[in-house]
């Protein structure tokens, strides 16, 4: 009995649930190798790729990682093809068809068509790009189909750029979106359209340039420069040419 | 008397003849190696290494080719590579394996389905489904 009792115990203590991974340690597995350039200091890690770490887990078809002295001494991370990141420490997952990691600048680059970022309660998509640098908070989407989208303000545009704040709720603290047909910005009850808007948390003002159309409830009002204080919850538009303001109000309940 | 002397020595002389032709009887035993070298040593050198790299057993494949057998150690001020056949290119300074492979280093180790070392040891290609753990 007391066999079987000491038996059980073992197994217990040593049973990892089926990972060879201890804590601590990053596990790499790839189907066709890696290829190791001393020189060059980085590895090729080649086709079906999976990086599990205790805060993170990468998969792709092909991962480049560049290294400082040694192969653990991780500097950055390339991957591409069908690539995924998952890092429920950071609160960060992504997708793309390629992912670009700076260890030491703590920055994130994912690429190509349906370029996914979600990042805390902030959700970023493009075709294009998607930077964000964990350090400094500055962050950029750029290309077609760029949408930053968070609990309360959603923005569409070609060129989607600003400055979230460092702690976690990642609340945006300047942002500059342009669009050369129309960018737009959506609150809780605000719909804004212009080709330029530009906001400061300091200043709690949104700015809109160039073809400005602002739509609240039944109230469209068009022009061709627009202030929106997110404070006052009010709005103004102005024209270059003093008669082109044009406000349109319609009763939706006829 | 002198022919008891003569009887006695003609027995110690049979006596040492049949020691001597049992001796001699004896099948030679002889070491037989099922391999071309015993303990084989080579380098190679690179820009920023050196690369020592030994085996207990090799066989001459060709002039230039050598298979280095059992326990096969490639050892750098860097890290070491442990196999268990290896054909070594001592002109060209290639190696290759397709048997399994470990690599150790400071805080890593690979796992591999074997490897190739090219560009005067710059370039490690660990081959087929691989594990690297990095500490």
């Amino acid at each position: 009995m007391k066999k079987i009792i000491f038996l059980t115990l073992i197994l217990l203590l040593t049973y990892r649930g089926g990972l060879s991974r201890d804590i601590g340690e990053t596990e790499i597995l790839t189907d066709e190798g890696i290829e190791v350039f001393q020189n060059e200091k980085f590895y090729l890690l080649k086709k079906n790729v999976r990086i599990v770490s205790d805060n993170f887990t990468l998969t792709g078809n092909e991962v480049k990682i560049f290294f400082n002295k040694d192969l653990y001494d991780i500097v950055d991370i390339f991957a591409k093809g069908n690539v995924n990141l998952n890092s429920p420490a950071y609160n960060i997952k992504s997708s793309g068809k390629q992912i670009y990691i700076n260890i030491v600048t703590e920055e994130i680059k994912v690429e190509g068509k349906e370029s996914k970022l979600y990042l805390e309660n902030v959700e970023m998509f493009s075709d294009g790009q998607i930077i964000v640098n964990n350090l400094s908070g500055a962050f950029q989407i750029i290309g077609i189909n760029s949408i930053l989208n968070s609990e309360d303000i959603y923005i569409t545009g070609e060129n989607i750029d600003g400055i979230f704040s460092t702690n976690d709720q990642k609340e945006i603290v300047q942002l500059n979106v342009n669009d050369n047909q129309i960018s737009n910005i959506k609150t809780d009850d605000l719909d804004m359209y212009s080709k330029k808007a530009i906001y400061n948390k300091k200043t709690s003002i949104i700015e809109l340039f160039e073809n400005v159309k602002i739509i609240r409830g039944s109230e469209i009002i068009t022009g061709d420069y627009g202030t929106f204080d997110t404070i006052k919850n009010s709005y103004k538009v102005k024209s270059n040419n003093t008669n082109k303001v044009k406000v349109v109000i319609t009763n939706t309940d006829e | 008397m002198t022919a008891m002397i003569i009887l006695l020595i003609t027995i110690i002389f049979t006596f040492k003849y049949i020691q001597i032709a049992n001796n001699s009887s004896i099948p030679l035993k002889l070491i037989a190696h099922d391999s071309d070298i015993t303990k084989p040593k080579f380098t190679i050198s690179g820009n920023n290494q050196e690369i020592a790299i030994t085996a207990k057993e090799g066989d001459f494949l060709s002039d230039e080719k050598i298979l280095l057998k059992k326990n096969v150690i490639f050892q750098s001020k860097k890290f070491k590579i442990f196999s268990d056949k290896v054909i070594f290119d001592k002109k060209k300074l290639i190696a290759s394996s397709t048997e399994k492979s470990k690599f150790i280093a400071k805080n890593t180790s690979i796992i591999s389905n074997g490897f190739d070392i090219t560009d005067n040891g710059n370039i490690i290609n660990f081959k087929g489904k691989t594990i690297i753990t990095l500490k």
